[in-house]
């Protein structure tokens, strides 16, 4: 018996998609579909539109435009039951259409990722939950690619770390635990970071309380999965906190590149049509209507040019795609001319949509990178990354504060500057009590008043903070654990590479063009133990087997790191009623070390460089012999977000009105 | 041993045969004619109510108080139900033996658990003044027929929604029936209507007239999986339609003047037509048989089978299966047959036997199934037993074969018997049994408080027992005399350690009891912290609940409780409920910021939180439409500060008030400079508004518009810094296109912030010839550079005379190759100037 692979995609999307159409399907006839803003990224990426329709949906609308018609008499909400927020919203909006309309409508909730019992006493209490039937659609993990699983959480930082509502943590730890039902125990929780703790723990009491509820539900699958899974090898759950300057660099990929120019949402972004073309030409549409139009595009983790480009770095893309352009144009080239038997003509022509496909893909990614170049060949951009690298290579930071004021007497936007600024205080435990208050009253004066409120919110996610303590005129060490200290970091993890090869990569350091991100040396701290030791000490002897640097030992280097790490350091190990897991270890045939999966969890979210980084690293260990031969990386989280994203949700989006 | 066959009877080609179940069933003196008799089906409980519109006789006072008795099929009274709650309109019973009780009013009580309890809810729809006249039910549900014949559909119990269906014609109706969602093609439930001559289909969106002519019908009959559809016409006749409307499969002319007073299926191959004392079954091709009783007899569907019940017998109707009959019917060849007769033979020690499994050797595998089949279909003991005795034989004198068939249907027969006993009363076929599942069977059991038996069955299936625990420890809290410590000692004696155990819901029902202090002590053994909350709200044990919830790490719990408390507490104790609790205390901030800004501020000022309490009335000043109280808001975040001394307050207060004083400016701005003014309009086609802008960017529009005094005004009052200045005044006179002025700049020395920028910018407006002005100007640069900006220019002629001024050759050759025209000869005669090197 073949062993399930864990963390399949397409068995995860399958089965959500299959939950979502049946939950469709019970509602007859037409109906109205509203849906938040938030979920129509996982929804479009599970299901086409042609398929809703084909169950029944006539029109889509957003939840929060409010603008549902009385065009049907069924109208389904889906939304996240999670907020008291979105929960009277769809009250509200019950209630308007109930008093609007001349029919009498069927109304339907679906909560996304469960009903929550908040939603039913404020429903109660609206009056309207007699009114309408109200189901669940368990969405937790959304496949983005085959080994990208995301909870797509989009407030889950702001939740986490701004208002320290650890509902995400709570989502994560079902989400988890439903794979471990399926799939078997992770044998081993390990990690940092408090949030991450408090996720470990949940999972720990989680566990326990299934086994107690065990016989009350269907007993027959659940009791196998309480036992240690043979294909998983660990969980690592990294908190985002543990890692904030990771996230607030700019991205060096194309994919994180990619995100940073044009945001990516749900593999979907959205480009000018000037830079791609438009969509294909519409009947009625006026050529100076679409000059504007922003058209989705889809980036497609399938096409298999975007695959090779997504975690290069920029500096390559250019090469890259010419490569391409140019394999592409002798193949086409070279079949036309050299096709003589009838067979060989067959053959090409049956290619021919493959080439039409990739030439579609290339033109596209040409566009893209065209794009992106330009905004890289920008003074900001160039002057930005400089200061960027200047931090993280461990210069003084107070070198970079003139350039930095310069950037805001420039006014480029606002989150480029505060992701200067807080990976300042991040990396340097604070910024000294005179800096800090010299930038935020530039950046008061700068960006308006009320900023006030911004940088109070940045303060309060530890992002920009005053060094150690409020001007007690202490020495500037905190509390440990507290704060990450990356001076030891740097040489231990060896954080910063200056001899990076971005062409032809031999470290995840190319990700950043020479910073290795700190979250990624964790996780290779732990499972490419062999490789990082002999990175970052190597061994006088290049006869020497790989496995004799002592640094590789047990978890000396984690624990090493991990102590100058902020946040807690937690190590579960969950071991099942033994004989069980000796019989699932039979079953599971020999193959007892090779080929597991290996689950890196990010709380709070994930950077598309970040897992550029890990695939790099799981890349190394399918190739590679020794430790982990074979293995797969799995990188999960509870949304894939960027440093826009992590000041985005501190930013005051209101001012003053006259 | 009576034949097998004895009680078979043939319908046209097939078989049916009647088993009789239980004989003395009910009281004599229990006029079952004057009753309603409805059965659960899988050959669940029996519910019978008095008929009220048929006379009784008297019995003095103890009978004519009504009631709902429920009975086991064998007669045993499981539990009787007091009935004064108005007229009674229908009974039925879901898949999960809950009994349903709808009366006129369209109240609904949905009774669980054969027990005595109920959960109410209202039909609504009108259901109050058009009264409900009779319903019908399916597994998880039942559609309502009003008075109006309007039609309401249930199809949840747990969480009953009412819906009205789609309204047929108001004539009267002659006789109704249902296509469960199940069965039915549009998956929803569809109701057939008798009205008039002719059928109506009513589903939740149309009703749809059939066009029959044949009516009016008098019963309307859909078989249990719905794929046929009987009905029986007013001259007597019963015709079969297929499911899909599209055939009409059968007629079949009773000849009987009198209507019957029901008309089932029987399984999904027979109709029977049922009178007072008579029963006819017709089967398919429109053949018939009868069958004749001395007492009134009705008829209970179920999914394969009828049962019949009269006072004295309850007997079951079926099909004979054809693995049964292959074995049975007389005369038969077929190797079971022979194989049964082999192994009777081997009994009597007769040699023919081995002849026989000779003879059968080529198919004895298909033999020993069949005969397991049979088995499992049998309802005799002897018979199960002859027939697994010859199926063993067989399989013995096989090479291979997979026991696992016999093995699992000897477990089910024991089962099966066991239930079937008649003090348990459950008579199930082996279909049924299929159908219902063990685990469910197990849950019937308990809830006729059948433990031990539960519990048996249980280990002996390996299915989880934890149920039948609870509701032996739910029973037990109930109805127990002993003192509460002694119920929760055993209770925990019994039952602590084995899984599954839900403490909560023991607890729960000891609460109900009223026993508080016994639920609060069982609530302890509850593991799941997240589980216990609900209980400990119903409890009043409110901070336990909140503590319980936050260790259960459920938001929506401890959201949940918070809720709860926010309603129940004054303000200042929920403040100091949640204060020693961060994450309440979160959570509460979280969901106030959307919801409850006056809960917020309330917080703040009670921790003392006077940033976050300013802050709040910044956000509020944000949000007003107009400066007036916006600038109230700012005095207010201001003063709220003004008792904090430490230095991030000092800093926060002054930033509001530099807030208030830009406000202000901006204010005295817009007045000064509105468009009345057309010098303020020059280069701009809309006047821009100052207000909401920020200092850096009120000097900009400032300088934009030529307003220089004024810029500088801002400057020094909010002391930006001469750099920020210089960048400003850039990027405002390049925006402008204020040439001229950018050209007197040049005159000036120095720049605070040197002067490439200037170039840069210039260049990026497009203007290269003020731009160049800037070139000589930035000495700090090398010549390369300078070189290079020239070229950005277009002044390659000058970009030379840069490079041969430093005499580097390298650059004055990489010159003229990028220049053309005029500019090619002059770089050339550079180029000889210099001298050669080597």
């Amino acid at each position: 018996m073949a062993p399930i692979a864990p963390f399949n995609a397409a068995e995860i999307s399958e089965k959500a998609r299959r939950d979502l159409l049946l939950l469709l399907e019970g509602i007859r006839g037409k109906k109205n579909l509203v849906l938040e803003k938030g979920l129509a990224g996982s929804l479009n990426l599970l299901v086409k539109f042609s398929t809703l329709q084909e169950y029944g949906v006539d029109k889509p609308f957003f939840l929060e435009n409010d603008n549902v018609d009385t065009s049907q008499r069924n109208v389904v909400f889906l939304a996240r039951g999670e907020k008291a927020k979105t929960v009277m919203a769809v009250a509200d909006q019950i209630k308007r259409l109930r008093r609007d309309s001349q029919i009498e409508h069927e109304f339907s909730i679906i909560w996304v990722p469960r009903r929550t019992m908040v939603s039913d006493q404020l429903l109660e209490e609206a009056g309207v939950l007699g009114e309408a039937s109200v189901t669940e659609w368990p969405l937790f993990f959304v496949p983005l690619a085959d080994d990208v699983f995301s909870l797509e959480l989009d407030d889950a930082m702001s939740d986490l770390y701004l208002r320290k509502d650890p509902t995400s943590i709570y989502l994560s730890a079902k989400a988890l635990m439903a794979q471990q039902q399926k799939h078997g125990l992770f044998p081993r929780i390990i990690g940092k970071g408090d949030n991450g703790k408090r996720l470990a723990d949940l999972l720990v009491r989680m566990r326990t309380e299934v086994a107690a509820g065990e016989s009350s539900d269907n007993s027959g699958p659940s009791f196998l999965g309480l036992t240690p899974s043979s294909t998983v090898d660990s969980l690592i759950i990294i908190d985002r906190e543990v890692d904030f300057p990771t996230m607030l660099l700019t991205q060096l990929t194309y994919e994180g590149l990619i995100d940073e120019v044009f945001n990516i949402t749900a593999n979907q972004t959205e480009v000018d049509s000037s830079v791609v073309g438009g969509a294909p030409p519409q009947p009625g549409q006026t050529g100076s209507a679409s000059s504007s139009m922003k058209r989705k595009v889809l980036i497609d983790p399938g096409d298999a040019l975007y695959s090779t480009l997504r975690d290069s770095n920029f500096a390559v893309v250019g090469n890259l795609l010419n490569k391409a352009a140019r394999r592409l144009q002798s193949s086409t080239e070279r079949n036309q001319l050299a096709a003589k038997s009838t067979a060989e003509l067959r053959e090409f022509v049956a290619k021919l949509p493959g080439y039409q496909a990739e030439q579609a893909s290339l033109k596209l990614h040409t566009s893209l990178a065209e794009e992106i170049i330009k905004f890289t060949r920008t003074d900001i951009f160039t002057r930005s990354l400089e200061v960027q690298q200047n931090i993280m290579s461990g210069a003084d930071p107070t070198t970079q504060h003139d350039t930095i004021s310069e950037l805001i007497a420039r006014d480029i936007p606002l989150p480029t500057i505060l992701r200067l600024l807080c990976l300042e205080s991040t990396t340097n435990a604070g910024m000294r009590h005179k800096d800090l208050e010299t930038f935020k009253r530039a950046i008061l004066q700068a960006y308006g008043p009320q900023h006030l409120l911004t940088l109070a919110s940045l303060e309060k996610m530890n992002l920009l903070q005053p060094r150690g303590g409020v001007g007690l005129g202490t020495t500037p060490a905190a509390k440990p654990g507290s704060v990450t200290n990356y001076t030891p970091l740097r040489k231990s993890l060896r954080l910063w590479d200056d001899e990076v090869n971005e062409a032809d990569p031999n470290d995840i350091s190319y990700t950043f063009s020479g910073y290795a991100p700190l979250s990624v040396r964790l996780v290779q701290s732990l499972i490419q133990k062999h490789t990082l030791a002999n990175l970052v000490k190597p061994s006088a002897n290049p006869q020497a087997p790989a496995q004799a640097n002592p640094l590789a030992q047990g978890l000396r280097l984690f624990d090493d790191a991990a102590k100058y790490v902020r946040g807690a350091t937690f190590d579960e190990r969950q071991a099942g009623a033994e004989k069980a897991g000796k019989a699932r270890s039979t079953l599971a045939g020999s193959g007892h070390d090779k080929g597991k999966t290996t689950v890196v969890f990010y709380l709070g979210g994930v950077t598309r460089a970040e897992i550029a980084a890990l695939r790099f690293v799981g890349g190394r260990l399918r190739e590679g012999e020794g430790e982990g031969a074979g293995g797969r990386v799995v990188v999960c989280a509870t949304g894939v977000v960027g440093g826009e994203g992590l000041v985005g949700c501190a930013v005051e989006g209101g001012r003053f009105k006259g | 041993m009576s034949k097998p066959t004895a009680n078979w009877e043939k319908v046209g080609d097939k078989f049916y045969r009647k088993v009789q179940l239980y004989t003395a069933v009910f009281d004599q003196d229990l006029e079952l004619g004057n009753y309603n008799v409805v059965g659960a089906p899988y050959s669940g409980a029996v519910a019978i109510y008095r008929d009220e519109d048929k006379v009784y006789t008297y019995r003095g006072n103890q009978a004519a108080k009504s009631s709902i008795d429920i009975y086991s099929c064998a007669g045993k009274l499981i539990r009787r139900i007091n009935w004064d709650k108005g007229t009674i309109r229908a009974l039925g019973w879901s898949e999960d033996e809950k009994l349903l009780v709808v009366t006129e009013d369209g109240t609904v009580r949905c009774y669980y658990g054969l027990q005595g309890d109920f959960v109410p809810f209202s039909l609504g729809h009108g259901a109050e003044e058009h009264g409900v006249q009779s319903c019908r039910f399916y597994s998880s549900g039942f559609v309502a027929l009003l008075g109006n014949n309007h039609l309401i559909s249930v199809s949840s119990y747990a969480e009953p929604r009412p819906k009205l269906l789609a309204v047929p014609p108001s004539d009267p109706v002659h006789s109704w029936a249902i296509i469960p969602p199940a069965y039915s093609l549009s998956r929803s439930v569809e109701v057939i209507l008798a009205i008039g001559v002719t059928l109506y289909v009513v589903d939740a969106t149309e009703a749809e007239d059939r066009n029959f002519s044949a009516g009016p019908f008098k019963h309307i009959s859909v078989s249990p999986r719905g794929e046929f559809l009987a009905f029986y016409t007013e001259d007597g006749k019963v015709w079969v339609v297929s499911g899909d409307w599209s055939d009409k499969l059968s007629e079949y002319d009773s000849k009987v003047k009198t209507v019957p007073k029901d008309m089932q299926w029987c399984g999904s191959n027979a109709v029977a037509l049922a009178w007072e004392d008579e029963v006819h079954l017709i089967g398919p091709r429109s053949v018939a048989t009868k069958f004749y009783y001395d007492a009134w007899v009705h008829l209970l569907p179920d999914v394969d089978g009828l049962r019949l019940l009269t006072n004295d017998v309850c007997e079951y109707l079926q099909k004979v299966p054809d693995e049964t009959v292959e074995v049975f019917r007389l005369g038969s060849e077929s190797p079971a047959a022979n194989l049964l007769e082999a192994s009777s033979l081997l009994e009597q020690k007769s040699p023919k036997a081995d002849d026989l499994i000779q003879l059968i050797r080529p198919s004895l595998g298909e033999a020993v199934d069949t005969c397991i089949k049979a088995a499992a279909h049998e309802f005799n003991i002897h018979w199960q037993k002859s027939l697994l005795k010859a199926a063993s034989f067989g399989k013995s004198v096989l090479d291979l074969y997979s026991s696992d068939d016999f093995v699992d249907i000897c477990d089910t027969l024991r089962v099966l018997n066991a239930v079937r006993f008649y003090e348990i009363g459950l008579p199930m076929s082996y279909e049924q049994y299929r159908r219902l599942t063990p685990e469910k069977l197990i849950e019937r059991l308990t809830n006729r408080n059948e433990y031990l038996l539960a519990l048996r069955i249980a280990s002996y299936l390996h299915l989880p027992s934890s149920h039948i625990h609870e509701h032996w420890a739910q029973q037990k809290v109930r109805v127990s005399t002993d003192s509460e410590e002694e119920i929760c000692a055993l209770i925990v004696k019994k039952l602590h350690g084995k899984p599954g155990i839900s403490f909560e819901e023991i607890a729960r029902a000891a609460n109900d009891e009223g026993r508080v202090r016994l639920a609060t002590e069982l609530l302890n053994y509850e593991p799941r912290a997240g589980k216990q909350v609900p209980l400990l709200l119903a409890m009043k044990e409110d901070t336990i609940a909140l503590d319980k919830a936050i260790e259960s790490g459920d938001t929506d719990l401890i959201f949940h409780v918070l809720l709860h408390l926010r309603k129940k507490l004054p303000l200042a104790s929920f403040f100091r409920v949640i204060n020693s609790r961060p994450v309440a205390t979160a959570l509460v901030e979280s969901s106030a910021l959307d919801q409850d800004r006056g809960l917020l501020k309330d917080l703040y000022y009670q921790d003392d939180r006077r940033l976050e309490g300013s802050n709040l009335l910044l956000t509020e000043a944000l949000s007003q439409a107009s400066l007036a109280p916006a600038l109230d808001k700012l005095k207010l975040a201001s003063k709220y500060l003004q008792d904090s001394r430490d230095a991030p307050s000092t800093f926060h207060r002054q930033a509001l008030d530099e807030t208030a004083k830009l406000l202000r400016l901006q204010e005295q701005f817009e007045k000064d400079l509105s468009p009345r003014d057309p010098a303020a309009a020059v280069g701009t086609s809309s006047f821009p508004g100052f207000l909401g802008l920020s200092a850096n960017e009120t000097i900009f529009q400032l300088l934009r518009q030529g307003h220089h005094k004024r810029a500088q005004k801002i400057q020094s009052e909010f002391k930006i810094p001469e750099k920020t200045y210089a960048w400003l005044r850039l990027r405002a006179l390049v925006s402008a296109r204020h040439w001229i002025e950018l050209e007197e700049l040049a005159k000036h020395k120095k720049s605070p912030i040197g002067w490439e920028p200037f170039f840069n910018e210039i260049l990026a407006a497009g203007n290269t010839r003020v731009a160049s002005i800037f070139i000589p100007k930035c000495t700090a640069l090398g010549v390369a550079e300078r070189v290079e900006m020239w070229t950005k220019c277009g002044l390659l002629v000058k970009a030379g005379e840069e490079a041969f001024k430093a005499k580097d050759r390298a650059l004055l050759e990489d010159i003229r190759g990028k220049a053309s025209g005029s500019a090619t000869v002059e770089v050339e005669r550079l180029l000889g100037m210099l001298p050669q090197k080597r």
